[in-house]
């Protein structure tokens, strides 16, 4: 039977400070709609619960992303299609702008939104894997103020949630450090459109060619609520991939799930497809693993000058590169970056400033002493998003460089990846006050960045 | 105020329509769609499934593709619609109605309406969309007779520019 819209009340108050008011009046009274993708499917076979609703949809508050330097905050009011859209989510967290794009069709993207997926809380959604392998964060609202919690643990059973009846979730945080992982999303269903999973996955992973050196395995529609397989991790962590650990890996996350039969699967079908999904994501950790140890023994095997010049670009100073290239054979990736971390902290003030030299100025195009090809072309991905900034900016920017060096007598170096201009441009005016023992301890710490990032990229070959 | 007789009362919506203001009177959560078939009369936009499954419904809300059928009314105030009945201007037929007609993309003809409407959608922001665009483009529509070829060689047709009415 068809539900009366005469039965129910929708108001829209416009702002997200009159909607916590009103949930906050009578806590439970109210209910939110953003997109109404699955409200209105329960409203319309006569099962909502309530009958009074408040519209969410549009409020400016939360339909924004904010890009910071360390973290993505996605509105909860933003909808697929503009997760979709947005480039450095693309970029940065392909597993969730692909969850995006399989999640519902084309008009239902438009309208479905993350936080609703989120407080809808089915355990096969397809994008909350994806944030519990990303270790997102919430931030909820409500007339009480703020809070963050970590959504690991939003979820506490079927359908129930951390949430508290006058809450909204504002925003869903995303740390900004997986950019340079392995990752593996992929959806079991029907057909990617439309249908729900029967089982889905998204798994991160670095793999240094011994080791596994960290990783995070998510899985969906095979539990009450959307689960990280935190066993099957640890059996994985800091070991060789091999035949007999992807085995063990494969159990251990069947063990780990509460798969059920239901109209859409069985549980003995979704166990088989968990541990195939486990094993194949093990697989491609271990296949790129393999490209970096590749070009990790060959590097330990080269005569000592074709090794010291080979690793050269990845940090510019040559007392660096020789004692990375006296230090090997290296076992594996931590190994070679605990090396350089501790040989870049060992070097005089004429080392650090000759690594600085080689840096292009941020905003310019080529560097004040001669830089190696590959050098140049990874200072081009690094300062990637400074480069598309506008005109007001980059003089900004020039002007800035120019009192840095002034003042320091070197080049400004920042870790530019995944930073925009104006980003930049507020930390060289902020490190513009710093007196100039502290400036070079920021400007080799943020060079030892610059080279983790760049060895990761040498060890792709 | 919230007060509840009040507001179980039905509230006034204007929008505009196929490039028309309109005036409704409407209860706030009432669908797009029945407000549109049933108060406007525009019965070009069909109901199939009722719940964002099929893609019949589709028409276009501020430019982007909606399941009618789960837009509550209220949350159309102020918006523009546009239903399959605003493509055509006078007797000259939109550039996918004619790619649809030559390709033969329309069958039983229930799906036919979305199925426009997503693409008019898909290639206002992909107006030389690829097969695979196509394809993803409409895959919230189903069409349970043509099998789908016909209506991507329509649309592949429209996204080239290659149908007569564009000639």
């Amino acid at each position: 039977m068809r539900a009366d819209p005469s039965d129910y009340e929708l108001v829209a108050p416009g702002s997200l400070q009159a909607v916590v008011t009103l949930l906050a009046r009578n806590p439970g009274e109210w209910l939110p709609i953003a997109g109404g993708t699955d409200i209105m499917v329960l409203y319309a076979a006569g099962k909502l619960p309530g009958r009074k609703l408040v519209s969410i949809w549009n409020l400016p508050e939360l339909r924004r992303i904010e890009v910071l330097a360390n973290e993505i905050r996605v509105g909860a009011g933003c909808t697929y299609t503009d997760i979709r859209e947005h480039t450095v989510l693309g970029r940065e967290f392909p597993m969730l702008a692909r969850a995006a794009a399989w999640t519902g069709g084309i008009a239902n993207q438009n309208r479905g939104t993350l936080g609703g997926n989120i407080v809808n809380a089915s355990p096969a959604a397809d994008s909350l894997p994806a944030l519990l392998a990303y270790d997102a964060e919430l931030t909820l609202v409500s007339v009480r103020g703020e809070r963050r919690l970590s959504y690991a643990s939003f979820h506490t059973d079927y359908k129930k949630t951390k949430l508290e009846l006058d809450e909204l979730v504002q925003a869903i945080c995303l740390p900004r450090r997986y950019s340079e992982y392995v990752c593996h999303a992929r959806k079991v269903g029907g057909r990617n459109a439309q249908a729900i999973s029967k089982v889905c996955i998204a798994a991160l992973g670095r793999f240094a060619g011994q080791r596994v050196e960290d990783v995070r395995i998510a899985v969906g529609s095979v539990a009450p609520v959307p689960l990280r397989l935190t066993e099957t991790e640890q059996v994985v962590m800091g070991k060789a991939i091999n035949e007999s650990l992807v085995s063990l890996a494969r159990k251990t996350a069947i063990a780990e799930i509460r798969p059920i039969d239901d109209i859409r699967s069985t549980a003995k079908y979704r166990a088989a497809v968990t541990g195939n999904l486990v094993a194949e994501f093990l697989n491609l950790l271990k296949a790129d693993g393999k490209k970096t140890s590749d070009v990790l023994t060959r590097w330990n095997d080269a005569p000592i000058e074709a090794a010291t010049a080979q690793i050269l670009p990845c940090c510019g100073s040559k007392a660096w590169a020789r004692e990375m290239a006296a230090r090997r054979p290296f076992d594996d990736v931590v190994a070679l970056m605990a090396a350089s971390d501790e040989a870049w902290r060992s070097l005089a003030e004429s080392d650090w400033m000759e690594a600085f030299r080689r840096h292009q100025r941020i905003g310019e195009s080529s560097a004040p002493g001669s830089s190696p090809p590959s050098s140049a072309a990874w200072a081009m991905q690094e300062q990637k998003k400074v480069a598309d900034a506008g005109d007001a900016v980059k003089v900004a920017l020039a002007e800035g460089n120019r009192e840095y060096e002034q003042k320091f007598g070197h080049i400004f170096v920042v870790c530019a990846t995944g930073k925009s201009a104006p980003e930049v441009l507020e930390i060289l005016t902020c490190r513009l006050q710093n007196d100039a023992a502290t400036e070079l301890r920021e400007a080799a710490e943020q060079q030892r960045q610059i080279t983790q990032i760049r060895l990761r990229k040498w060890l792709q070959g | 105020m919230i007060n509840s007789l009040e507001d179980r009362a039905q509230c006034e919506i204007s929008l505009t329509v196929n490039g028309e203001r309109k005036t409704v009177l409407a209860f706030p959560l009432e669908r797009l769609l029945d407000v549109l078939r049933r108060q406007l009369r525009l019965t070009g936009t069909k109901e199939g499934c009722g719940e964002g499954e099929c893609g019949s419904c589709s028409v276009l809300m501020d430019g982007t593709l909606v399941n009618s059928c789960l837009v509550p009314i209220l949350q159309a105030e102020g918006a523009s619609i546009v239903t399959i009945e605003g493509l055509a201007a006078g007797k000259r037929l939109h550039i996918l109605q004619e790619a649809f007609l030559e390709c033969g993309g329309a069958q039983c003809g229930i799906c036919t309406p979305g199925m426009i409407l997503a693409a008019v959608h898909l290639l206002s922001k992909k107006s030389e969309a690829a097969l695979e665009q196509i394809q993803d483009g409409l895959s919230g529509n189903l069409c349970r007779c043509t099998g789908y070829v016909q209506i991507f060689e329509a649309v592949a047709k429209a996204a080239c520019g290659t149908t007569t009415s564009s000639s």
